[in-house]
């Protein structure tokens, strides 16, 4: 894990709404400034300024910093807090609380990584992505992308476009391998695609990442979630997204650790799960 | 101008957290500008450590949200030993907030703050919906007052009692408090609510019940307030979903001393910071002082029809 700089609450300006699937859309948004270096994985509360939104802000993982102090969320739109945020217009304020949480560590260039995400579960992944390549690592990154049907695989093109090794799945078998993330990652493995030794890190639906925690445990696999929670704040002080913590792990000295700052990546050998 | 007195202790500010909302320690107040927070109320502690409730332990709906964190605290001992020395070095008044469930429980936590530099006064939390026992020190109005006394003979600190909003009448629960030695109360604690998840025919937290804050109970609250005030002397410091300047003006026009800032902080980090810059323009625009607008509610009277 990676502890987030200090975060601020800052008034962030629309820029770009891009859909990316029938459900989901990048928001773009500008920032008065960014700091320097940003782990994969660390998230932001975003909230209309206007109050069109509900009382608590949602998190978003950050998806990518497209340039100087912007900075871009990957956002299916399902409840009442993302409509919110897809019905703003360019140049609306949105409340944003960021950079927040603990992120995903590289790894050495040497290592093999695997990333297993399901639909906007992608969402740390491109900037973990990025760095790897920016290591030279891309040839030794495997990310496995799976969702219901291939229009899912939402913004698709920014994985295929960078120098890694991209792994598509589609439940209905419209794009890439016929049938559940898993069930490739579990064929790549077994042809050598991937080492066994690899890091494992996964990010997408409670469905995906419980199955994910079966196949590693049963594989012994070093694996790290990013995990999703409601949350009231994001900064650590509501205690509203608590997950049960491995006695024998590195938070086991008290029962419950806090999705928003104690996470949201964690080592599934350290939470219930 | 915003300078506030409750009892002995002088506050850079009407402005506070609510327990429960900024914390058990004082890092959130990096949100804050110096001044701008009157008191930093951090969350209950009680003398044992309590895990808290299984998650979901919060749920929104339209004005507001309800929460049944179950009192998630490391206990006495860690609070003494880690969080107790970081008060020393904070800047405001700092009030730590008790909970318990027997009247031995709180005497404990009040001599145990009573004994800490860091903290200039103590709130009883005798009135939080989401855990077991305790409940009768808000409702009845013998066992509350028998508990305030008890607290009261040990206290070397200002003692707030936090008075519940889920009884029928609140002003003989307010009496008691005063007249066992309360040096201020708190109106009000979170409402009981129940959020419904009808395709699984369950309440959507764990805990089943939780409290209700934000600014659907601000009506509530400000009616709290008011009834409070006709019957009791001591300052009341209100607490019921405010969120902005004028929020924060109408619970001082109907009596209240200071105003508990809770569930806006969630949104807003910053939400204290941003009502006082706020609170000091529309009293420089208007030409008003706190103190004037103090109290100054004038009640209608009645229409015979």
């Amino acid at each position: 894990m990676v502890a987030a700089p200090s975060a601020a609450s800052v008034i962030a300006l629309v820029e770009e709404h891009r859909p990316v699937g029938p459900d989901a859309f990048l928001l773009q948004l500008a920032l008065p400034q960014l700091p320097d270096s940003l782990a994969p994985g660390v998230f932001a509360m975003l909230s209309p300024e206007d109050g069109s939104g509900p009382e608590i802000a949602r998190p978003f993982s950050l998806y990518d910093c497209p340039g100087p102090n912007q900075v871009s969320f990957l956002i299916q739109t399902l409840g009442c807090g993302t409509r919110a945020l897809a019905a703003l217009p360019p140049g609306s304020a949105v409340r944003c609380t960021f950079p927040l949480g603990n992120g995903f560590q590289v790894a050495a260039a040497e290592r093999t990584v695997v990333m297993v995400a399901g639909g906007v579960g992608s969402a740390p992944f491109l900037l973990y992505a990025q760095k790897r390549v920016a290591l030279g690592a891309g040839a030794n990154t495997h990310f496995f992308f799976g969702a219901r049907s291939g229009e899912r695989l939402y913004d698709r093109q920014a994985f295929a476009s960078l120098a890694i090794c991209s792994h598509f799945a589609t439940d209905d078998g419209s794009l890439g391998f016929a049938g559940n993330v898993l069930a490739a990652v579990e064929a790549a493995l077994a042809d050598n695609t991937i080492p066994a030794e690899a890091l494992f890190l996964a990010c997408g639906p409670a469905g995906l990442l419980h199955g994910f925690a079966s196949f590693a445990r049963a594989r012994k696999l070093d694996a790290w979630l990013s995990l999703e929670t409601y949350m009231g704040c994001g900064y650590g002080v509501c205690n509203a997204c608590p997950v049960p913590t491995e006695a024998a792990g590195a938070l086991g000295a008290w029962p419950y650790a806090r999705t928003c700052t104690d996470g949201p990546v964690f080592s599934l050998r350290d939470i219930q799960f | 101008m915003l300078r506030t007195q409750i009892g002995d202790l002088s506050l850079p500010s009407p402005l506070l957290t609510a327990s429960g909302t900024f914390g058990h320690d004082p890092a959130a107040l990096a949100f804050l500008q110096p001044g701008d927070l009157g008191a930093l109320v951090l969350k209950t502690v009680t003398p044992e450590p309590r895990p808290g409730n299984p998650p979901q332990r919060m749920a929104e709906f339209p004005g507001g949200v309800l929460n049944a964190i179950g009192l998630e605290n490391k206990g006495l001992d860690y609070w003494r030993r880690e969080v107790a020395p970081q008060l020393e070095q904070v800047s405001m008044p700092v009030v730590a907030n008790a909970g318990g469930h027997s009247v031995s429980d709180y005497v404990a936590m009040v001599q145990a703050f009573s004994a800490m530099r860091g903290v200039a006064a103590i709130e009883l939390n005798l009135s939080c919906p989401n855990v077991q026992g305790g409940i009768q020190f808000s409702t009845d109005q013998n066992a509350l007052a028998e508990v305030v006394a008890a607290c009261k003979s040990q206290a070397q600190k200002p003692l707030w009692v936090k008075l519940s909003p889920n009884v029928g009448q609140i002003q003989p629960l307010a009496i008691a408090a005063a007249e066992a030695g309360a040096d201020a109360l708190t109106v009000c604690n979170t409402l009981m609510g129940l959020l419904v998840d009808w395709r699984r025919r369950r309440p959507i937290l764990a805990n089943g019940t939780g409290g209700m804050s934000g600014p659907a109970v601000k009506p509530l609250a400000l009616r709290l307030v008011w009834e409070v005030k006709q019957v009791v002397d001591v300052p009341i410091v209100a607490s019921g979903g405010a969120r902005c300047a004028d929020d924060v003006l109408e619970y001082l026009v109907a009596g209240a001393t200071a105003v508990q800032i809770g569930t806006a902080s969630f949104r807003r980090p910053q939400a204290i910071s941003e009502i006082a810059q706020e609170l000091r323009q529309i009293l420089e625009q208007e030409d008003l002082s706190l103190q004037e607008l103090r109290a100054s509610l004038v009640w209608p009277n009645p229409v015979s029809c």
